[in-house]
């Protein structure tokens, strides 16, 4: 409680910064962030990211003219408390458009309550299946990260084995199913799939089924600490020299958790590393360590996230001519636009991508290869 | 099978060392010390403090105890002397500390997670089958402590002054026994064993400010099962909660693994609340 207090009051007087430094603001756009619960450590980057964004928006003239405002909202909280404080900032402070980074359960209280009345970007890598009118979504969903990751990594590593090991909630379940596929298209096979509760903090047994079942390739959708202990047993029992290990949340802060020693034949796919070159990219990295200095919270496909959903919500907006949902609706299919990400297309109400490979042997990530405009096979009518 | 039997003793042994410190504090002092798992949790981040102020490695064992100790003695000399004897209370309060030192670490070392270099890299071959031989070494390190902790048990008498000491303290003044010391040195003893358990553990674990609560279940489930109050108890209680759960782990699920975990500790809750050995009662 008292950090709830303590982060509060630091981003209260934050965003009182900001806005004395900014004219009088016109749009206010409610961000929603994790500041507690499983996901709280992903709060602070994603906070920062969109303080860029809107500094970013508002230096190019705002959305259609008009300033913007930040106003934060905590949603590391039960889906129906979640909901509540967004309702606050909706109809009490009078936020005209929201971003979100939060799970799943989360988003489909939020859109029980926008019922399409205000325009909506999702942007966490998430398991896809959202759609709703006023709802876009950034993240990457498991068929992006997936489809041209699978086979270029059989190809490259020479593995066919593929063991698939995850938490055991729809994320992982939904990930694996569209695993099954790629994998058998390009001609391997699954020696094994297996879903851990939460609970559980060793994985010995896990760990020695894999080995008996001569996986060469291991598949992770294991989430934040059970991730870390995971992969720390799975080098500490030396089976790096068994299996290539592939991630599809495996971001800087797990990667740190793990630690160099552990990461060996350790790949993770994302549309976002921290270390992707590029101009916007290597421009993004370099506002972010001046504006929160080097200790900031590390750079993450997460926390960056708020970033891209805000510059969909300014290029869409401005699209469209206004923040309404009808008109953002209709303008939705095929808008593409440029971020630290790459070439964006939204099609489907799902954010097309560059999809980034990166080998995290050396302790950090390198990326290995890219795959240009991704699309999701998630695909939302209008 | 082979991996299963080293993996069983890991497991029952790491235990085993996580659990010691609640069963003294719990066990002997009658203080439900919630803030259990956040020992281990600061054992853990010693190797964190060493190599973050550029010390050599050797010095993580001093750095755990000290930091551990100190800790441990300022809580104890602050808060926990005015709780013995009320049991409740002492729940409600050190869950209040457990929040407060996750604060404190996450203040010092932010909420990401922190990574501890194994100091004894690599794999053994052990009847065939390659297992790490850290985990081989600190199972020896284990051993060899309980092995010292049983010996000392026997020999000193500390063990029934605190038995007299948390039965009648006002007795156990007047035959001289420094109440005011010994429950300090049992607290802090039994808060420097937690520590050092996270310290052995760090480097094949995730380490985090929040980690704590899993060993304090753990613990807590172990005692529940054993019983309070002696070394044999503990001892049975580690070997079917850990046992269990790398039994049926292996051959069925992670997921009926733990369900049996929680099955078992209910129905001892249920039906023998004692636990398998409970000398103290």
């Amino acid at each position: 409680m008292v950090n709830k207090t303590l982060r509060l009051l630091a981003s209260t007087s934050l965003v009182a910064m900001m806005v004395a430094g900014t004219a009088q603001a016109d749009i206010k756009i409610g961000v929603l962030v994790p500041d507690s619960g499983p996901a709280g450590l992903f709060g602070p980057s994603t906070r920062n990211a969109a303080e860029l964004a809107a500094q970013k928006i508002n230096a190019d003239g705002g959305i259609n003219g008009e300033q913007i405002e930040l106003v934060f909202a905590d949603v590391g909280v039960p889906p129906a408390e979640a909901a509540q404080a967004a309702l606050r900032l909706w109809k009490g402070e009078g936020v005209q458009a929201f971003v979100g980074m939060h799970d799943s359960a989360v988003r489909e209280a939020l859109l029980g309550r926008f019922n399409g009345q205000v325009p909506y970007v999702y942007t966490p890598v998430y398991e896809g299946g959202a759609c709703a009118d006023g709802l876009y979504v950034t993240g990457e969903t498991p068929s992006q990260q997936l489809a041209p990751v699978i086979p270029y990594l059989m190809d490259v590593e020479n593995v066919s084995k593929w063991y698939l090991i995850g938490h055991d909630y729809n994320w992982p379940r939904d990930t694996n199913a569209l695993a099954k596929g790629y994998i058998d298209e390009a001609g391997g096979e699954v020696v094994g799939e297996e879903y851990l509760p939460f609970s559980v903090a060793e994985f010995d047994s896990s760990l020695q089924r894999i080995k008996t079942s001569g996986a060469d390739a291991v598949l992770i959708t294991l989430v934040g600490g059970g991730s870390v202990g995971f992969n720390v047993s799975f080098s500490g029992f030396g089976m790096d020299t068994q299996a290539i290990r592939l991630g599809t949340l495996i971001e800087e802060n797990t990667l740190a958790g793990i630690g160099a020693n552990n990461t060996k034949r350790l790949f993770s796919t994302s549309g976002y590393f921290s270390s992707i070159k590029g101009e916007a990219a290597a421009t993004f990295a370099t506002d972010y360590a001046e504006a929160f200095g080097a200790d900031a919270p590390a750079l993450n496909t997460l926390g960056q996230s708020s970033y891209e959903g805000l510059m969909l919500l300014d290029a869409l907006a401005e699209k469209a001519g206004s923040l309404d949902v009808v008109a953002m609706d209709a303008a939705a299919e095929g808008l593409t636009w440029t971020t630290p990400r790459g070439e964006n297309t939204l099609t489907g109400r799902h954010m097309a991508q560059t999809i980034y490979l990166a080998d995290g042997s050396s302790g950090a990530f390198e990326v290995v290869t890219s795959f240009a405009s991704v699309a999701s096979s998630e695909s939302c009518s209008n | 099978m082979t991996v299963l039997i080293l993996n069983l003793i890991w497991q029952i042994s790491t235990l085993a060392l996580v659990a010691l410190g609640l069963a003294i504090v719990f066990g002997k002092l009658r203080i439900m010390n919630m803030a259990h798992g956040e020992f281990v949790m600061i054992g853990a981040y010693a190797p964190v403090i060493t190599s973050s102020l550029g010390l050599p490695m050797w010095l993580q064992l001093p750095v755990c105890l000290v930091t551990v100790a100190l800790v441990a003695l300022f809580l104890e000399r602050t808060i926990i002397q005015h709780l013995y004897g009320r049991m409740f209370d002492s729940l409600l309060a050190t869950w209040g500390i457990a929040i407060l030192l996750r604060e404190v670490v996450e203040l010092l070392f932010g909420r990401g997670y922190q990574s501890v270099k194994v100091p004894i890299a690599g794999t053994v071959d052990v009847f065939g089958t390659q297992y790490p031989l850290y985990r081989i070494v600190v199972v020896f390190v284990i051993l060899v402590c309980f092995g010292a902790l049983a010996w000392w048990n026997r020999r000193s008498k500390v063990a029934t002054q605190i038995k007299a000491m948390v039965g009648n303290p006002e007795l156990a003044q007047a035959v001289g026994i420094n109440t005011e010391r010994l429950s300090a040195a049992a607290f802090v003893f039994g808060c420097c064993t937690a520590g050092m358990a996270g310290l052995l553990l760090a480097p094949t674990i995730r380490i985090e400010p929040v980690m704590g609560i899993d060993y304090l279940i753990r613990s807590f489930f172990a005692l529940v099962v054993g019983g309070l109050g002696s070394l044999e108890g503990l001892g049975l209680g580690v070997t079917l909660i850990a046992g269990t759960q790398s039994v049926i782990g292996a051959f069925a699920s992670q997921t009926y693994g733990y369900l049996a975990v929680l099955t078992l500790s209910i129905l001892f809750l249920w039906l023998k609340p004692d636990g398998i050995r409970s000398s103290s009662r």
